[in-house]
């Protein structure tokens, strides 16, 4: 048995180029539980992007254990820490199993039909006095296919508003864009065995270590094997992933773009660009050309804060590649210039003519479990099946499968996203908002701005969630809602993977599944299609499923070919599926033809400094006609650079043992004592220039709020301070009121977002950081392992994962003797 | 030859907007693109009057200086004072006639390009061309920028604000 808290990504498999990489299966079984008497429910786990096939254990009526499914492609039995611990949540004693309705300013018990009804009469009020665009809807990327789309007919054809965006926008909208921008529409073009398959790994902002336990096995895998591929991170912490690279660029955050185009001066400046790919492929190189010849690597250098030569010696293994994979994720996302720096780094894969064809592609990495759904299904802010609400053709399509009027479907600008339909309703236009499995009041920028926003008369809040969330409490109406192995859906990861979940335990008390609130909702408000049926018409996740397939047809993310049927028992089948392609399609543009022909895009571009949307005639005139659109931006500095007020650069992050806002990691009692409380990191040279040491307690301010906590010293950049942003403020000791709201790390963060992906940035804002007590002997609760490791200090190390048993298929000696600690790589 | 004058009225119209870009952003600082993306674009019409400096000089007018910062304490308290507003149920409609004005600003502006381009091909200088041809992709982007912003705003403010 194994302690999977301290040794976070399990016992090594290393393999090389040549060899599948090897199943190793991780189970955790609660204590005491007969191992003979479980039932294993097949499904796949809802705490990261991976989407890694999973078993889930159940005896006497719930969930005792998990184990990885030997044969899913995506994990080969593996499961990360947040996999295997993080199921408790769904036993937690204070899940929600009654509605609630405020009373009197309290939240008070109610039956469904009262609720219901009042949400319902809420609705009706608002369309009557002020139509469709007072009513917002923000969801989740937690959810399943089935509850998206069920939500996204009812608000797109039945409401009719343009308000309607997920948490996805906070998580993956840059990827959504970048890919749009790029290639002509949504989707990795990629498969997870091109990590198998890679001789040089490009990851930029991504710290794969403790986003994707499981991905980052698979590379240790590669990285311990006999043909190493080599390994570029740029990133200001020094993660478990910088650790392991040959170079490392800890560069100023906020200044991607500027490395990216230095990178891509040095590829051209060497001729490393295949110039054949280019010229048949690619659109757009002299522009882009153009533009990074003003970013040699000295000015590059100056910019982002990291020697010339190491710039140069990256540009260098990135052009000696033959087989490149490149990645990023939130440390592009959610910085500045946002999606103009995503899009170079698919220009570095096209530049180099690796895509599409095996070891060599681009991953636009998700970070939600279900995000690529909420965009496939239109629950964000795109358009049903990757389609494009700027073309009219796409529009009527939409119509006639759902058969309502096109103007029904409100396309005339582009859908809402999630900062705008908050200022709609700071400025008193929206006036109900209903919020589904997501906590805004701790995960968005600004909080103190968002508490006012939530908290106003004017506006009629319902949240539908499995716990009552520091956003609940604000809620005028909550709805219980069930949760993973409590209903039955599909969804998909970052390689495009399907997998069927199945129920595996009912919900709690009165708690429903997510599509069914919806469905139910849409009854008790009347909606109908254009001849009164009505709409949506579907009853179960199948029927739902069903009538999605129908209208991914002939569309890049075709679900035509899949079924339940077809995805029971499997390991995981990636779209696009569809009487052709029966087993699916590992890898996208395998012909070098992208999807960028003007009738068949999902976007017609935009403008990347200023988010100018471009107009049917700017595509047209660019005869991309297949071939992938090279896209180029100048570096601008960022909006709030650190001042004598306020020196440091913040930034906020994540750590392995938790997830977004906690909800369900915190109420697992393995990962919430691994990282128990709030913290902040500094780089040693600043901890020492404020007299700062291990444990002390510092006040970290910005012109918006601040923190208080418990600093930790560590291989962060000089001049940075990072904060996780995990912690709000319900297990406070003093409740949620308190004493002030100071410790979640968005209370200092920026209202601003990217202006074509419009996800909010959270990862430059300027504050100042003052020591305000002693540790007295009370050491920083930030975790010892990865990337908030200190430095120079000799503390206990974090542990208490125990009792996980790994099987390595075929291991001739016992695991133990390829375990390595985890001081591995240092 | 009135060159000269096609040069300093594209001075002058990318120095307007940039003022007007600024007061626009500050105004309605509660909405945080336009506060930040009208001050990027306001440098941005700075950098274009700095590159026209030469042809003032080569066609005789003044060159015009591309800085047009706010005195701070005036920024400073038209922002505060945007964020004030930006609670109102008015803000909509003072944002909605914000954005057409500026529109027609910017669109002065785009015009005066053109005409500077033009100019610029019948008196064979191909290194204003360029420059004029390289502000009025910039010009033409600014504008279709306003319209996205306009677009998704109108409604809002007319329907349902």
């Amino acid at each position: 048995m194994v302690d999977r808290v301290a040794d976070i990504w399990g016992a090594r498999t290393p393999h090389g180029v040549d060899e599948p990489w090897p199943v190793r299966v991780d189970q955790y079984l609660a204590e005491g539980v007969p191992e003979h008497e479980v039932r294993w429910v097949p499904s796949a786990c809802v705490l990261c992007s991976n989407g890694c096939g999973m078993d889930i254990a159940v005896h006497s009526g719930r969930i005792v254990g998990v184990r990885g499914r030997a044969g899913d492609r995506v994990n080969h039995g593996r499961l990360g820490p947040k996999g295997l611990f993080g199921w408790q949540a769904n036993n937690a004693p204070d899940r929600l199993t009654e509605p609630l309705v405020r009373q009197g300013g309290t939240l008070q018990p109610a039956t469904w039909d009262e609720a219901m009804g009042l949400v319902v009469e809420r609705s009706r009020q608002v369309l009557t006095e002020r139509g469709p665009l007072a009513m917002g809807f923000y969801n989740s990327g937690q959810l399943f296919l089935e509850d998206y789309y069920t939500l996204s007919v009812v608000v797109r054809a039945g409401i009719g508003t343009p308000h309607l965006d997920g948490n996805t926008r906070l998580c993956t909208a840059t990827a959504d864009f970048a890919l749009k921008e790029s290639f002509g529409t949504d989707g990795d073009p990629g498969s997870l065995r091109d990590f198998d398959l890679c001789d040089t790994l490009f990851v930029v902002g991504h710290n794969i270590a403790e986003t994707q336990t499981v991905l980052w096995a698979r590379i240790l895998d590669r990285l311990r094997g006999p043909d190493r591929p080599r390994l570029v991170v740029v990133d200001p912490r020094r993660t478990a992933v910088a650790r392991e690279a040959d170079v490392h660029l800890p560069i100023r955050n906020g200044t991607n773009l500027a490395l990216l185009n230095g990178i891509q001066h040095e590829l051209i400046a060497h001729d490393r660009v295949d110039r054949e790919f280019v010229a048949a492929h690619t659109v757009g190189y002299e522009r882009l050309a153009r533009t990074v010849a003003d970013y040699p690597p000295e000015r590059v250098a100056k910019i982002c804060g990291v020697p010339a030569d190491d710039i140069r010696a990256a540009a260098e293994i990135l052009g000696a590649a033959d087989r490149l994979v490149s990645t990023c994720l939130q440390g592009v996302y959610q910085s500045h210039q946002a999606t103009a720096s995503a899009c170079q780094i698919n220009n570095i894969n096209l530049l180099r003519g690796m895509i599409g064809e095996p070891g060599r592609t681009v991953f636009q990495m998700n970070g939600q479990p279900t995000a690529q759904n909420t965009r496939e299904t239109g629950a964000d802010g795109d358009l049903t099946a990757l389609r494009n609400w700027q073309n009219p053709d796409h529009v009527a399509e939409l119509a006639r499968i759902w058969n309502v009027h096109p103007l029904q479907i409100p396309t005339w600008a582009p859908p809402t996203h999630v900062m705008q339909i908050f200022r709609h309703a700071e400025e008193g236009s929206v006036r109900f908002l209903w919020i589904v499995g997501t906590n805004p009041a701790v995960s968005l920028p600004d909080l103190r701005r968002i508490r006012s926003i939530l908290a106003q008369e004017r506006l009629f809040v319902v949240v539908s969630d499995a716990f009552l969330t520091e956003t609940a409490l604000l809620a005028d109406v909550v709805l219980p809602a069930a949760m993973w192995g409590e209903k039955t859906g599909t969804f998909t990861n970052h390689d495009r993977t399907v997998h069927l979940s199945e129920k595996a335990v009912d919900p709690p008390g009165q708690a429903r599944a997510d599509m069914d609130i919806f469905l139910d909702y849409a009854r008790r408000m009347e909606l109908t299609d254009k001849d009164g049926a009505p709409l949506p018409k579907w009853r179960t996740p199948e029927e739902c499923f069903e009538e999605f397939k129908r209208v991914t047809v002939g569309r890049p993310c075709d679900y035509s070919g899949l079924s339940y049927e077809k995805l029971r028992g499997s390991g995981g089948i990636q779209w696009p599926c569809d009487e052709n392609t029966p087993d699916g399609t590992e890898r996208l543009y395998a012909d070098h033809r992208f999807n960028t022909d003007t009738d068949y895009c999902e976007d017609y571009g935009h403008d990347l400094l200023t988010g100018a949307a471009y107009e049917r005639q700017d595509h047209a005139a660019l005869h991309p006609e297949g071939r992938a659109i090279l896209k180029a931006a100048h570096y601008l500095p960022a909006h709030e650079p650190p001042s004598e007020e306020y020196p440091f650069l913040y930034t906020t992050g994540r750590t392995v043992y938790h997830w977004h806002t906690r909800t369900k990691t915190r109420r697992a009692p393995q990962l919430d004592a691994a990282a128990p409380d709030m913290w902040v990191e500094l780089a040693p040279a600043d901890a020492e220039r404020l007299g700062v040491r291990e444990g002390d307690v510092v006040r970290v301010e910005s012109a918006r709020g601040r923190i208080e906590a418990r600093a930790r010293v560590t291989g962060v950049r000089e001049g940075v301070v990072f904060a996780p942003f995990h912690y709000g403020y319900w297990d406070t000791p003093d409740g949620v009121s308190g004493d002030g709201w100071h410790r979640a790390a968005n209370e200092l963060t920026i209202t601003d977002w990217d202006p074509v992906s419009k996800q909010p940035l959270v990862k430059v804002a300027a504050v100042r950081v003052e020591k305000i007590a002693d540790a007295g002997g009370v050491p920083s609760p930030a975790p010892t392992t990865a990337a908030s490791r200190p430095v120079g200090e000799d503390l206990p190390p974090t542990e208490g994962g125990a009792g996980v048993r790994e099987t390595v298929e075929g291991a001739s000696a016992p695991v133990e003797a390829v375990r390595e600690t985890v001081e591995e790589g240092s | 030859m009135r060159v000269g004058r096609a040069v300093s009225d594209a001075q002058e119209a990318e120095l307007d907007l940039a003022r007007q870009l600024r007061r626009v952003g500050e105004r309605h600082a509660a909405e945080p693109d336009l506060y930040h993306l009208g001050h990027t674009l306001a440098r941005r019409c700075g950098e274009h009057v700095e590159r026209l400096a030469p042809f003032a000089r080569r066609y005789g007018v003044r060159a015009r200086e591309g800085r047009t910062e706010s005195p701070h304490l005036l920024e400073a308290l038209r922002r505060r004072s945007g964020e004030l507003v930006g609670h109102s149920e008015l803000a909509g409609l003072l944002l909605l006639r914000d954005l057409r004005d500026l529109s027609l600003t910017a669109h002065e502006a785009e015009i005066a390009w053109v005409i500077l381009a033009q100019v610029a091909q019948a008196v064979r200088d191909p290194e204003l061309l360029q420059v004029a041809t390289e502000c009025q992709e910039d010009a033409r982007t600014r504008g279709k920028w306003l319209r996205t912003r306009i677009k998704q705003a109108a409604p809002q403010v007319l329907v349902a604000g």
